[in-house]
Parts: structure tokens; sequence; C-alpha cells
């Protein structure tokens, strides 16, 4: 059984005029079974890294061990692994039956039936039967996306590999096949990396996510751990939707001042001990709207989601999102006083962009005891 | 907006008889042609001339087959043009297909040198392509004259333009899939060009259909003649034979019509294939 030791991974295209380093000394070890999400802006280098286990891109120096295995060297057909891509690639000449049936027909030596037989119990899993006799240009997204699955699936793999398996689909059908998705894996028990670029599909389904920016990997953890103790200004600013708002603000003593006359006495100036200036992260969540206090801002525009609203306020030409209760909706174009609690508040470092400190407010226990086992 | 409608009508019937006139300037020399393959010689050279069909290609066709053996001729070239145009599609294609997917040193140079084959007339090459195949002992075969032109520029031109369509990810999904990188090629790629593959078919049995110099001076026995070869033989010093030549002018665009008949809508979409994104 397979787990995923990344080491000291880099990868580097040198077109012979200039050198782009896609991905910077990484190294992640991923457990058997385990689902972890790399999530990053585009050129962040998650694709590459994909690529680079899926033994389509050579590494530039470190390794990749699958189990006890190094199969850095390995061509991608022996390595075990199966990759869904973004555009499915589902081959065009051929039936649905053809193209799950594809890779077992090539690797194994299984007899024609015994691999009908196994076409067909994925594809039943799968809820595609119907389809097995269709050329993929008479299917629609969802069922395209099920036949590169199966595709996936039926070959057993000990690693997959999913490269934006969602981002084609419509948002109802994204959120159906996210959850379809984490339960295929938990029943196949298969250790798989998932590459996507939407922070939200990355919270929803990971175990683990990986954070990375500019081919650096940036943190690696549990969901809520990423997203309550973000490493830097970066990953904080990347997960959670809305983002977060930050603010610069300069210390002084207790105090911190920042634009639009937004002042915040804090108890605890050890984190920011040493610093003149900081950066302040609020969640939206955070942010609750109070009848008066001493920082305000003007709101210009409330998006009401029904189960809650979104404001959306400035400050002295700064943007703030609060996200509030659905009976709060103060009207456009007037002045509201804003407040949030000083354990829920995030602290940066001005220059580098590291944590001073993040949230130390509590959650429920259960919720994060169940990401870390 | 009568206006308009006025200027619109105007403007079809302008183009309607452009474009009549166009298919009158182009059919009248291939009537002609099969007019005169049915007349016997005196009243095709007659004045005013005749613009119906006659009864005499069978008897043109006899004296043809008689003087040439014509029969045979016709299989030499299909046969020729059919070896070639299979040979020549699995190397454009090959070609073509490394040229689109894969990277390695002086790619572009060298297909630049290809493409730049293409200005070479066939003329300039005659002379030393003989020399070499007198070398070789190939004179007189059909191998010297399939081979010469296997590896077309503008075939593997063609193919390097339509396989860069292809999307990577069908690629790297088949190599994952376990498939050899000559699996990905068969399996894979060629399956999807089927259509720019029949364009390249019409195009390639076509160039080889119609050449004549380079047989001309390769060919010496009458037995070996391609059908442009073998009109040839038709004119004389004393006496063209006008009627026999248009018995087998029109025999000869048969085989092309067939073919283009059975790859006509492939052939249309691989002209185009490639050229809009999808």
């Amino acid at each position: 059984m397979s787990g995923i030791n990344i080491t000291e991974l880099d990868k580097v295209y040198d077109s012979g005029t200039e050198k782009v380093v896609a991905v910077e000394d990484l190294s992640i070890e991923i457990n058997h079974g385990e689902f972890l999400v790399l999530v990053g802006p585009s050129g962040c280098g998650k694709s590459t890294t994909l690529r680079c286990l899926a033994g389509l891109e050579d590494v530039t120096t470190g390794s990749i061990q699958f189990g006890d295995e190094d199969v850095t060297d390995h061509r991608a057909s022996e390595r075990d692994v199966a990759m869904v891509f973004q555009n499915y690639a589902l081959y065009p000449h051929m039936t649905v039956r053809s193209n799950i049936g594809f890779g077992l027909k090539l690797s194994t030596k299984l007899t024609g039936d015994e691999i009908e037989q196994q076409v067909e119990d994925v594809a039943e899993m799968l809820g595609i039967s119907e389809l097995l006799n269709e050329k993929p240009k008479a299917l629609s997204g969802g069922q395209q996306q099920r036949v590169a699955l199966g595709r996936a699936i039926v070959r057993e793999p000990s690693v997959f590999l999913m490269d934006e398996p969602l981002s084609n689909l419509d948002a109802k059908l994204r959120s159906d096949m996210r959850t379809e998705l984490q339960e295929l894996q938990a029943d196949l028990d298969v250790t798989t990396v998932y590459v996507t670029h939407d922070q939200t599909e990355a919270m929803a389904m990971g175990d683990r996510i990986a954070v990375m920016d500019g081919g650096v990997l940036q943190q690696v953890g549990p969901p809520e751990e990423v997203y309550r103790s973000p490493v830097n200004q970066f990953v904080a600013d990347f997960i959670g939707s809305p983002s977060i708002n930050l603010l610069s603000a300069d210390v002084e003593g207790e105090t911190l001042r920042g634009p639009g006359g937004f002042t915040y006495e804090i108890d605890d100036t050890e984190p920011v001990a040493g610093h003149d200036r900081v950066r302040v992260g609020i969640r939206p969540e955070d942010i609750t709207v109070v009848d008066s206090g001493q920082n305000t801002a003007d709101v210009t525009v409330v998006e009401p989601m029904g189960n809650e609203n979104f404001l959306y306020m400035e400050m002295d030409g700064h943007e703030l999102t609060a996200r509030v209760d659905p009976a709060i909706r103060p009207a456009e174009e007037t002045q509201v006083s804003f407040d949030f609690r000083e354990a829920a508040l995030y602290l940066f470092d001005a220059k580098t962009g590291d944590a001073l400190k993040t949230k130390t407010d509590t959650v429920d226990p259960a919720v994060v005891g169940t990401t870390e086992d | 907006m009568r206006e308009q409608r006025r200027k619109d009508a105007v403007w079809r019937f302008l183009t309607y008889a452009f474009v009549i006139t166009m298919v009158v300037v182009m059919m009248v020399p291939l009537y002609w042609m099969l007019v005169a393959a049915t007349l016997p010689q005196e009243q095709f050279l007659q004045f005013p001339p005749r613009l119906l069909p006659g009864t005499a290609f069978l008897d043109n066709f006899a004296a043809l087959q008689e003087r040439l053996d014509f029969v045979r001729t016709i299989r030499n070239s299909v046969l020729i043009a059919v070896v070639y145009t299979l040979l020549s599609l699995v190397l454009c294609s090959m070609a073509g297909f490394a040229f689109a997917k894969y990277e390695f040193k002086f790619k572009e140079p060298i297909f630049y040198a290809i493409l730049a084959t293409l200005v070479l007339p066939i003329q300039l090459l005659v002379i030393p392509l003989f020399l070499l195949m007198a070398q070789l002992d190939w004179t007189n075969t059909f191998r010297a004259i399939i081979l010469p032109w296997a590896a077309n520029p503008i075939g593997i031109f063609l193919m390097r333009q339509n396989m860069k369509s292809i999307p990577d990810a069908l690629l790297e999904s088949a190599r994952m899939d376990g498939a050899t990188e000559f699996q990905i090629f068969y399996r894979i790629a060629l399956p999807t060009m089927r259509s720019s593959l029949a364009a390249l078919a019409i195009i390639l049995f076509l160039f080889q259909w119609d050449l004549f110099l380079y047989p001309l001076v390769i060919l010496e026995t009458a037995d070996m003649y391609t059908i442009p070869v073998g009109l040839a033989q038709l004119t004389g010093f004393q006496r063209i034979y006008y009627d026999q030549i248009m018995v087998a002018a029109t025999l000869a665009i048969v085989p092309m019509v067939v073919l283009f008949l059975v790859l006509q809508k492939q052939f249309v979409s691989g002209i185009l294939a490639g050229s809009l994104k999808e």
C-alpha cells in the first residue's frame, strides 16, 4: 500500500535562453489513503508537481517515492498511477467501453472477458452503464467526467492524481461531484493528490491541503489549521471566501493605527514587539456591526445570501468585507460602526508577510479533531 | 430597405454570373474531351466542330488498346499511385506527429529544411535522380518512381499542422494507460486524424497520378509505362492520335473521380481541420 514521499523536489524549465523555476525545494509526505489537495493561484507549480508525480515531467533534482519504492526515474506507465485530466482527455474515436478498458488492455494480461467484466463493474459503480456504447461526443460534461473517473478507477492504481477535474462543470454539478468524489476516494482507500485553484474545493475536499505560491510550498495542514493558523499573509489571503480583510497599521504601544482612522487596542503586545508597522488581518465573519464604536466604515454594497449578508464597506479607500447575520442589513451609502475580538485578529510582519499572531479563539474541538486523525 | 434589397439582388446575380462563367470555362475542355473520345479522328478534326457525342468510343478504345495495351498502363498507374499513397501516408503522418508532439534537437531547422525542398521544381531534380537511380541500377522499375517522393514535404507540413490540434492530455492519458509511443501514434493520434489522412491521400494520389517527366525519364519499356507516359507515346512525328488520346484521358480521370467521391466529405473537413479552434 502506497503513501507518497516527495523529497526536495526541484523542477526547472530550461529553454536554453532562460530558466524558469516551476517548483522549488518541495518536500511533502502523503499518507496512505490520504486525500491531499494542492492549491494555489495559476502558475504556482501545483500542476507541475502533479505532472512530476505522474511521470509526465522529469524532475530536475529531488526524489519521489511511492511506498518504499523510488519512482523518480520510472516512466508514467510503470508508476501504477491513474490521472484524471481537467478536460477529461477521453479518446474521441472510442466508445465509453473502450475508453475505460483501454488501460487494462494495454497494461494487464487480462482476457477480453475479464476486462469487459471490470469495465461493466466500474460503469455500474459510477452509474454510466447505459452509456457504455456511446462515443464521448454524445455525453454531457458530467457524464464525460464520470467516464474519465471510470478510466482511472478501473485500473485499481495505488495513487490517484486529479488535475482540476471539476473545473469544467457547472456550479451545481460541481458540488454534487465533489461529494461523490470524496465518498469514492474513501471507499477505494487510494492515496489521492488533487490539484485545484479553487480554495473552497480545497477546504471542502482535502484531508490536508498544501498551499503553493511561486513554486514554493507555503503550508501543509488540515483545512481548519491552514485557515486558522496560516504561516503567512499569502496563505491567509488565499484561503477563505470572501477573502480576509488586510490593512497596514502602525504600532503605537498597545494601539494599532490604520487608514481611515482605524484604531484598535490590543491587550497582548508580545506579537508586535519590535515592529513599528504590521499588517492586520480580520476574517469577514469575525467583523460584527455594532451600534457605536471607534471604527467606522461606509457601506458600499450589501449582498443578501439568504442565510447571511455580505457587507462591502470602504474605509478611506480600503475595502472591508463583513459576513453578518441576515437581520443586519444597513442601507447602502450609510456609515456603520464595527468591531471584532482580539482573539480573531491576525497580525503579519509588514515586510516579510510572516504570521506574528493568528486566531486564538476557540472552535468546537471535535471539528478539528476529525481532520487530524 | 427596398434599395438594400435591390442591391442584394444585383450582387447575387453578379455572383452567380461569375460562378457560372467559371464553371463553363472549366467544364468545356472536359466536355470536349468526352465528345472527342466518342468520335472518329476525321469528325473530330472537321470544321465546324461536332458538339454532340458520337458512337466510336469502343472503336477508339480498341485501337488504343492495340497500340499501347492501355489496360496494363492503367494497372501500372494504379499500382504505383496506391503503393505510393499508402507508403507516403505512413511516412508523412509519422513525421508530422514527431514534429507536432515531440521535442528534439534541431527540430525547427530540420522542419524548415524539409519545407525548403518545396521550392525545388521536379524538372530540376529529374537529372540527379536519374543518375542516382542508374547507379542503383533501379531504372525502369516502379520503386524508382515511388521511393524518391515518399517523404512528401506538403504531406509532412499538413500532418504536422493538424497533429498539433490533438490535445497533449490525450496523448499523456494514453501514456499513463501504459501505451508505448508507437501505440499512442497508431491507436490515438491516427484515428483522430482520419479526415486529414483522407485529404492527404487525395493530394498524394493526385501528385503521383499526374507525374510525367520523371517517369518518362526512368521508365524505358512500354510494359512499365504509366498513363501520362503512355499518353505521350500517342503523339508521333507524323500523326497525333487525338481520338485515342481523348479516350485515354477520359479513362485516366475515372480513378481520381472515384477516389474523390469516396473521400469527399473527409477531404473538405480535413482541409479545414486545425484552421478553426473548436
